[in-house]
């Protein structure tokens, strides 16, 4: 008998993402991992996760995600492919209209089969594990950066995804928010490490925080990435 | 739709009832002098409710809400939000464009309807304040409101309102990343929204 062999959550496959680059960028994460990749503003790491859920199309090589190309999936199929991913864009990308708990929501109201009772409650528990319960009714622009980036991480983790990609996660917190928040985006713990696979992007992240991820890079300016020594 | 409609029920009526005042006192005066007072129903039907009606109906919403869509969207898309939509599984058309143009169409037809009835009726109150019996101005109008009058106009609403609905939405999301293109976007999506408007009303004089 034969085991099904699960395809890599997320594997980048020689994109060319920095302009003065002399390497393409490859990596593979692994279920179950927290991978971080570290790189300066002008990097081109922030173009990743648009490579991964199919935003946008890199000049060549490919991103896969469960071992889909999701920019070569039909419109419906690439739109439902997405709600598998949970996406925390840098600068959060909280539609500035609506409230923290409508944001919050937002995902679960048009992309979940389920009933307006169910999708208050899961927005409520959301609400609650975020710590974000007092600051709901706010708009984006009422709150604060640490009150918009937990409800981006509630947002993004509405539909319970297997895999998480955040960019630029924890610029401007305090390292006890941003180790709160990194817990939240783990999901708990499995016997194989973190429930959820999480890949990072961002200039820097917090010492303590670096601590308590599985594999942390730097993406040096040839595109070369190098283990980043905590 | 409330900004679209709600709001832009008072500077309608204003334009509705002061071009119909000038046009009906004018005619009257003018018309009433070589006996041709029967050729008021004519003009307010053709040039009013036919031809301005709808168009400066359109003008309207498209230089008050027009604009707003276009810098709304172009801020959207700016702002990452547009991006954020994507990323999460739900279209930007169907959640940022739709309700636009859905509430573009509604509010471009109820403002047609109100510029038109508000036009009857100061073109009343200008008939009668020229000497014209009031139940006499109403049997004219009447007398050349035809069917195909009516469904001009709402043939017209829905092809305005179309207009005004998409062509604001396509340069708000056109734009790129930086917040300098937002101006742009807005006087670039009024000016091809007016062009298309005018050729649109054009279109319909040649088919009418």
């Amino acid at each position: 008998m034969t085991i099904p062999h699960s395809p890599v959550p997320l594997l980048f496959d020689s994109i060319p993402i920095a302009r003065d680059a002399s390497h393409p960028f490859s990596l593979e994460v692994p279920e179950h991992r927290t991978i971080a990749v570290l790189g300066d503003e002008d990097s081109g790491l922030e173009q990743l996760g648009g490579y991964a859920l199919g935003l946008e199309r890199p000049e060549s090589g490919r991103a896969l995600v469960f071992g889909t190309l999701v920019a070569s999936l039909p419109e419906p199929e690439r739109l439902a492919f997405r709600r598998r991913v949970g996406y925390l864009p840098a600068g959060d990308g909280l539609l500035q209209n609506l409230s923290l708990r409508d944001n919050v929501a937002l995902p679960l109201r048009f992309g979940s089969a389920g009933t307006l009772r169910d999708i208050e409650g899961r927005v409520n528990v959301m609400l609650t594990a975020v710590r974000l319960t007092a600051a709901a009714a706010l708009r984006p622009a009422q709150a604060n950066d640490e009150e918009r980036r937990r409800a981006a991480l509630a947002r993004a983790v509405a539909f319970d995804p297997a895999l998480l990609i955040l960019e630029q996660p924890f610029d401007g917190l305090t390292a006890r928010v941003a180790s709160e928040l990194l817990e939240l985006a783990r999901g708990g713990e499995s016997a194989e490490g973190a429930r959820r696979t999480i890949f990072i992007t961002g200039q820097e992240i917090p010492p303590l925080i670096l601590r308590r991820l599985d594999q942390v890079y730097r993406l040096t300016r040839a595109g070369m990435l190098e283990p980043e020594t905590v | 739709m409330r900004f679209t409609a709600l709001h832009a029920v008072g500077l309608v009526s204003l334009l509705s009832g002061i071009l119909s005042f000038l046009v009906i006192s004018q005619a009257t005066r003018e018309l009433g002098r070589i006996g041709a007072t029967d050729y008021i129903g004519t003009l307010i039907v053709v040039a009013i409710i036919r031809e301005l009606g709808p168009l400066l109906t359109a003008l309207v919403v498209v230089g008050r809400s027009g604009t707003a869509i276009a810098a709304e969207l172009a801020t959207n898309q700016v702002m990452g939000e547009v991006r954020a939509l994507e990323s999460m599984g739900i279209d930007p058309k169907q959640y940022l464009v739709l309700p636009r143009f859905l509430s573009s169409l509604v509010s471009v037809f109820a403002l047609l309807v109100l510029f038109d009835l508000v036009a009857v009726m100061a073109g009343f109150a200008a008939a009668r304040f020229n000497g014209l019996p009031g139940p006499r101005y109403f049997q004219i109008v009447l007398q050349s409101l035809s069917n195909r009058d009516v469904w001009l106009t709402v043939f017209k609403a829905l092809a305005f309102g179309t207009i005004v609905g998409v062509v604001p939405s396509y340069f708000g999301l056109a734009v790129r990343r930086a917040s300098t293109e937002i101006p742009i976007a807005a006087s670039r999506a009024v000016v091809a929204a007016l062009v298309g408007i005018f050729l649109c009303s054009a279109l319909f004089v040649a088919l009418g």
